[in-house]
């Protein structure tokens, strides 16, 4: 797991324009980011091509028609010419690549993102107040100029740091240009050739052969045996025959298409390419990935909400002190100082950073979890998330064929279909069972691959179709070893399952060595099974086959296919000895063997069953009201049944339809209101408009999409975001990537997911596990109460940086903290504390509240910044002033005798400033003092942040409830702001650059420590402990 | 309230009417369940009862101005083209609102209650910092400051007062000089011989002034007369030297309260060029004559109890310096427990002027 840590992670904190259009809800604007794309399409034409259905008609044409319309010929195909002019008119088959954003603007980016831009400001006006005052006195001191440089670098290694970031995210295309094959057959000027697939054109006669990618879109004209794998695509991983025959209206599901970038697994084929390059449906697919622009993430959002009411209260207050000091008589210059200090003071300039670490640490958190999360921001994205939309093979479900129930002795018997599968408990008495089962081992090609004896049957590895292969595995839990039952009754004769028989058949010597028959035992779909049957078996006796016994088995028939399983039914017939003598031989082609009067023994039904963890998962969910939405490619009636099974839809809600059946009225005369749950098929949401979605979404708790297309998977999506919802969208094939890039957090899967889908997600699950999810959210929703803390604490402090300044403009006392002073509490001694606050654990049980609403519930609200800046920020203020005026009166200057000492303390010809004893300090003794202030005014905002610190580890509990000492890195913390400040003030104070004195006079100290605590035991004290304030 | 205030603007935004149903419920859910929260709290934990109300407060505060934040929003998804109007009579509408006699969503008993709770909260407050600070006063007396390390070693200031410690003026334009010499008379004022006589004690010289005694009784100080000077004392010059291309210039030691030169080894002044060829300066008179500052002057008790103290001087009188160029002159204190070359600090023990005298 250690060297799977996330690879990619990005903070993007800036991009205020973008956030503008988007909050604007323009409609025609949300596509903006196709523009990028090199498509040359108009913007509301290409809104159409993204959210219409592929509109594709060659395959419904005949060869004829096909030849008119692409100007070719079948046999000789295009000529030459034609082919350059085509290929000059269409360009290269080939996927173009997305316009890359050079780097060097990238990193620009981030040096102007967030409060970068004020932070040059102040930076710039520092270095111009240095210029202004060299240009007055040329011995002017350089403080200004350490204080820009300070500044600058600040911004730049928080720049690099966040371009550090961002350089290591997703290349969406990489992966689909690695899909591209390289060589084609084509037929040109009545010639075979070879060449590059780049330069196939419209038109043009390719042949292709079983191992071959098909190069381009192509509609076959020719094929034998031709089968593709279309998992790429379509996210179905079974081997689909094709042909040249037009089987369906949807271009997706005919047979006589074949899609680029799908692999012809055997057989060969000829067919006409009808697309090329970004036209085809894979080039249409990775455009719509690339082309949904990435949504910013809602914690992006709400840190702009922050930066931009922090840089409002900033800027508000340095322009509105600008004003005053400058109607004050101050100097400009003076004034453009202060406004640099005021705007230090008010930029939390080591928050963002924090950010970054806090987030990334619960990525790590989560990476153990099986969450990998690529963009850092998703670590929140899924704890605000409201909808997930949850693809069902694979992550609701186990992804493979299990045996479900069992009917027979007209009996359902449920079996068992956890992923361990240990042993079956359904009754195995009764002789019915001892024939079904045999005909379960004996009438069956899968087999275990030699060499597993020691793994768990459920996870050896087996030769045979996913149905074949659940039941081997279902008998060999049930029977024990099969194979040896297998070589007991040696098979003598087979047919194989085909889809015009729809059975499967099998003629086995017993292991009973008196019975010399012959059994015949056979396995297929119910009916045809049945068709073959003159008896049943109802408790080990064969009984004829009447009218009630059939409805017995259709009724159960029904029951079972209405559960979306796979129904399969057996039977046997043992072929009288004196007609089929030991020796007689069996030809399969001339069945020389009856085929009716089979004893009918039992039915079988398998389903790909839910993960075990998934029915608590959703449970989950929906007490921490996170409503999920099933959308699969699957049939409408398997996708009920599992969404059922998993508690998608709960127990004892039905949909319309199920009421109509229920009263039995026409679904249309049910009151829609009456049905919680909805089952919504892909041709249902074809015909459906934006303001239909909308109310399917809104009315129904409870939808299942099924037979959904990757187009509407998006159109789900973007339905879901009308709502104001945060949507989470699972997904595993090429289809499911331009869904999980629209959604504000997609989620592939680790282990089945294709890597075009890990690349359009923002989070990877290693386990594929929905159950996973709920744990992401989880982490995600502790992480943002913990933002919370953090931004609440490292604001706090805002006001005591800033009072300072206020202060001395509108009093006129000697400087109380210092600009670079103020870069040492926020890049210095808060750094550590606030990442420590990441670690604090939840307070209540953070499942059972819904999900934070993204336009109400902000990070960063208005009682926050109240209790902030108002109530906690003005009694670290005060605290702080309180130690300042005792260091400067211990040493001569009275609070008095400061009022208005400003002008004269920082002239640097008077030499001989008059303290309240009488006592004369020339001026680098005074600066001294002031350095002396500025350590003491730092340390008493560190110490009183010790107490913000302890008492921002909760937010609803009291401090006794949560724990002084759960979270030990909260002490770390502490220890290290302590020893940062014992290292500033005692460590560097020779170097004057820094400002930072010792406080040499041990009585000083005990009395600082004294007035420290007392002003943070007010601070505890007075702090309301209380769930409005600061918290929401 | 809130619920009014909802379903009269509800038909202005038809289209969000529904969201705000469905919102509305549940907000009032969490409203519930926070007061439900806050009474276990107050229970639990009994906090002064005027900071809960005012945060009930500002959570309504809050809420309401989250509906008007939203109201804006949506009235600027509004495809019309009067989102600028329509946005203007909500801001107005929340600014002040007739129907419910409301200003910023508050009503103004509201509001009084909110002024009222947050000037207690910050009364309070500035009453325990007072108290603090009344505290930590008590420790620091006022005749005596607690420490006095930062303004040790005593730093040095010379007169008559120039810009920059350059001393220019040409001898023979006394426009050039005359400001000087007043600032120079404007200084001694106090040194008066009669003011001296009259208002303090002459005192032996060669040995601490000591006065025993409360700290709170008034001091007697030494006299330091004016005629001290000499030449210097603009007495018998009044234009102090600088009619003559001979200025005077005096030094004074900065006060320091409890400041003791060694015993027997008073403080001593010394001039020199500082850079450049020495006999630039070829003589200079020191008055007093032995050039440095007498014991009986120390120690300063503080200008509480010390109040007519007088600070010594030394003038230094440039009989023969080298005209028409800049002169560096560094003036030093000697004596033991005197600093005078800290690097920073150019003033602590010793001060460098530039004298340019035209002829």
């Amino acid at each position: 797991m250690g060297q799977k840590t996330p690879r990619i992670y990005s903070v993007e904190l800036n991009g205020a324009k973008d956030m503008k259009q988007t909050d604007k809800g323009d409609g025609k604007d949300k596509y903006r980011g196709l523009q990028d794309n090199c498509l040359e399409l108009g913007k509301n034409q290409r809104k159409e091509h993204l959210t219409k259905e592929i509109d594709l008609d060659d395959h419904k044409l005949s060869n004829k028609e096909l030849e008119t319309k692409y100007h070719t010929n079948i046999v000789t195909g295009l000529s030459s010419t034609q082919a350059a002019e085509l290929l000059a008119r269409d360009g290269p088959n080939a996927l173009s690549p997305p316009k890359e954003t050079p780097e060097i603007i990238k990193f620009l980016k981030q040096m102007v993102g967030g409060f970068s831009i004020l932070l040059w400001a102040g930076a710039i006006l520092c270095w111009i107040a240095y210029g202004i005052q060299y240009s007055n006195d040329k011995s002017s001191s350089l403080d200004n100029v350490y204080l820009g440089t300070v500044l600058a670098l600040v911004v730049i290694l928080t720049g690099i740091f966040a371009y550090y970031q961002e350089a290591k995210s997703t290349n969406i295309m990489a992966s689909f240009s690695k899909m591209i094959p390289q060589q084609a057959l084509v037929i040109r000027d009545s010639e075979k050739k070879i060449i590059p697939a780049e330069q196939l054109v419209v038109g043009d006669i390719v042949e292709i052969k079983g191992g071959d990618q098909i190069p381009a879109d192509i509609r076959l004209l020719f094929a034998q045996g031709c089968k593709v794998d279309n998992s790429s695509l379509t996210g179905e991983s079974e081997p689909q025959s094709r042909s040249c025959e037009f089987t369906h209206d949807d271009p997706l599901e005919t047979k006589n298409i074949g899609f680029y970038s799908t692999t012809c697994l055997e057989g060969t084929a000829t067919g006409m390419v009808i697309n090329t390059g970004d036209r085809t449906i894979i080039g249409q697919i990775a455009s719509l990935a690339s082309g949904v622009g990435n949504e910013k993430t809602p914690i992006a959002i709400e840190i702009q909400h922050f930066v931009h009411i922090v840089a409002g209260v900033a800027i508000s207050i340095g322009v509105l002190f600008f004003i005053i000091a400058v109607s004050m008589k101050y100097r400009v210059l003076d004034s453009i100082i202060f406004l640099i200090g005021i705007i230090v003071a008010n930029v939390p300039e080591g928050l963002l950073a924090t950010v970054t670490v806090t987030l990334s640490l619960t990525a790590k958190r989560m990476a153990k979890k099986n969450c990998l999360v690529k963009n850092l921001e998703a670590v929140e994205t899924l704890g605000s998330t409201s909808i997930i939309c949850s693809d069902k093979t694979g992550t609701l479900t186990q992804n493979r064929m299990t045996v479900a129930h069992l009917w027979f002795d007209n009996q359902i018997f449920m079996a068992d279909t956890s992923e361990d599968q240990l042993k079956q408990t359904f009754d195995q008495s009764s002789g019915t069972w001892a024939s079904l089962s045999k005909i379960i081992a004996l009438c069956n090609r899968a087999e275990f691959r030699p060499g597993q004896e020691r793994v768990p049957i459920m996870k050896r590895v087996v030769v045979g179709d996913a149905s074949e292969t659940a039941l081997l595995k279902f008998s060999e839990v049930v029977l024990g070893d099969v194979m040896e039952i297998r070589k007991r009754n040696h098979k003598v004769a087979e047919i194989p399952f085909n889809s015009t028989n729809k059975f499967q058949l099998s003629i086995h010597k017993t292991d009973d060595p008196i019975d010399k028959r012959f059994l015949m035992v056979m396995k297929g779909a119910p009916e045809k099974v049945l068709e073959k049957c003159s008896t049943i078996m109802v408790n080990g006796q064969e009984q004829p086959l009447n009218n009630s016994t059939a409805e017995a088995f259709y009724t159960a028939y029904m029951e079972l296919g209405g559960l979306g399983e796979r129904v399969l039914g057996f039977c046997h017939l043992y072929l009288p000895a004196d007609e089929f003598p030991e020796t007689y031989s069996f030809d399969v082609d001339a069945m020389n063997f009856p085929m009716s009067d089979f004893c009918f023994v039992g039915l079988l039904s398998m389903i790909d069953p839910p993960r075990s963890t998934v029915p608590d998962a959703i449970t989950k969910c929906r007490s921490a009201g996170i409503k999920v939405i099933m959308v699969t490619g699957d049939h409408p009636i398997t996708a009920k049944a599992i969404a059922k099974s998993v508690g998608i839809i709960s127990a004892n809600s039905e949909t319309v339809e199920d009421i109509a059946k229920r009263l039995n009225i026409a679904v249309e005369q049910v009151n829609k209101q009456d049905a919680k749950a909805a089952v919504v098929t892909g041709t249902e949401l074809k015909d459906m408009s934006e303001d239909q979605l909308d109310e399917v979404l809104t009315s129904y708790p409870e939808i299942v999409f099924a037979r959904t297309s990757p187009q509407q998977k998006l159109i789900i999506v973007e339905g879901c975001q009308r709502q104001d919802a945060v949507v989470a969208v699972t997904g595993d094939g090429v289809n499911d990537s331009p869904a999980l890039k629209k959604a504000d957090i997609g989620i592939a899967m680790g282990i089945a997911g294709s890597d075009a889908a890990k690349n359009a997600a923002d989070m990877v699950l290693l386990d594929d596990n929905f159950a996973s999810i709920v744990t992401g959210v989880e982490e995600g929703r502790l992480i943002f109460d913990n933002l919370k803390k953090t931004i609440a604490y490292t604001l706090t402090k805002n006001i005591a940086e800033l009072c300072p300044f206020l202060i001395y403009i509108i009093v006129g006392v000697p400087l109380p903290l210092g600009t670079i002073t103020i870069l040492f509490i926020d890049l210095g001694t808060d750094i550590v504390p606030s990442i420590a606050l990441a670690y604090e654990k939840a307070e209540s049980d953070i499942m059972n509240r819904k999900p934070r609403h993204k336009k109400k519930d902000r990070l960063v609200n208005e009682p926050l910044v109240v209790y902030s800046y108002l109530h906690i920020g003005i009694m670290q203020s005060l605290g702080a002033f309180l130690v300042y005026f005792t260091v400067y009166a211990q040493e001569g200057f009275r609070p008095s005798t400061l009022i208005n000492l400003r002008v004269e303390w920082e002239k640097d010809s008077v030499n001989n400033l008059e303290d309240s004893y009488g006592q004369e300090w020339t001026r680098y003794q005074r600066k001294y003092l002031e350095w002396t202030g500025y350590t003491a005014f730092f340390i008493g905002i560190m110490v009183q942040q010790i107490a913000d610190l302890i008492i921002r580890k909760t937010r609803r509990n009291s401090i006794f409830q949560q724990g002084l000492f759960r979270n030990k890195v909260i002490w770390v913390g502490i220890a290290s702001q302590i020893i940062i400040a014992l290292i500033l003030s005692y460590g560097l104070g020779s170097i004057t650059a820094l400002n930072f004195t010792m406080l040499r006079s041990p009585q000083r100290q005990m009395l600082l420590l004294v007035v420290t605590i007392q002003a943070s035991v007010l601070v505890c004290g007075c702090a309301p402990r209380h769930s409005h304030l600061g918290v929401r | 309230m809130r619920r009014q205030l909802r379903s009269r603007r509800a038909p202005v935004f038809p289209h969000s009417y529904r969201y705000r149903l469905d919102d509305q419920d549940e907000v009032n859910q969490n409203y519930l369940a926070d007061e439900e929260e806050e009474a276990e709290e107050e229970a639990r934990v009994m906090v002064v009862p005027n900071l809960e109300e005012e945060e009930e407060e500002e959570e309504e505060e809050e809420e309401v101005k989250e509906e008007e934040e939203k109201d804006e929003e949506e009235g600027q998804g509004q495809p019309t083209g009067n989102t600028w109007w329509r946005k203007l009579q909500i801001m107005n509408e929340y600014l002040w609102d007739p129907e419910k006699r409301m200003s910023l969503a508050r009503t103004g008993q509201s509001w009084s209650l909110i002024l009222v709770i947050y000037f207690f909260f910050y009364a309070s407050l500035a009453a325990v910092i007072t108290l603090c600070m009344y505290t930590l006063f008590l420790t620091i007396g006022p005749y005596m400051p607690t420490f006095t390390e930062r303004v040790k070693p005593p730093g040095v200031m010379i007169r008559p007062f120039a810009h920059s410690l350059n001393f220019n003026f040409n001898v023979s334009e006394p426009d050039t000089w005359q400001h000087y010499v007043i600032s120079l008379n404007g200084f001694l004022q106090g040194y008066n011989d009669s003011l001296q006589e009259e208002m303090n004690v002459d005192c032996p010289p060669g040995q601490y002034f000591i006065q025993d005694g409360n700290e709170d009784e008034d001091k007697k100080a030494c006299q330091f007369k004016r005629s001290f000077l000499k030449n210097c004392s603009g007495l018998e010059d009044p234009t102090f030297g600088y009619s003559t291309g001979q200025p005077c210039i005096l030094l004074k030691m900065n006060r320091i309260v409890g400041f003791r030169p060694e015993l027997g080894d008073p403080v001593k002044v010394s001039c020199k060029v500082q850079r450049g060829d020495e006999n630039d300066i070829r003589s200079i008179n020191y008055y007093p004559e032995s050039a440095s500052f007498d014991l009986r002057y120390y120690p300063y008790y503080g200008k509480m109890t010390h109040v007519n103290y007088t600070s010594p001087l030394v003038a230094m009188h440039f009989t023969d310096v080298v005209k028409n160029q800049a002169v560096p002159v560094q003036c030093q204190l000697k004596g033991k427990g005197i600093i005078n070359d800290v690097i920073n600090d150019r003033f602590v023990g010793r001060v460098i002027f530039t004298l340019n005298i035209e002829t």
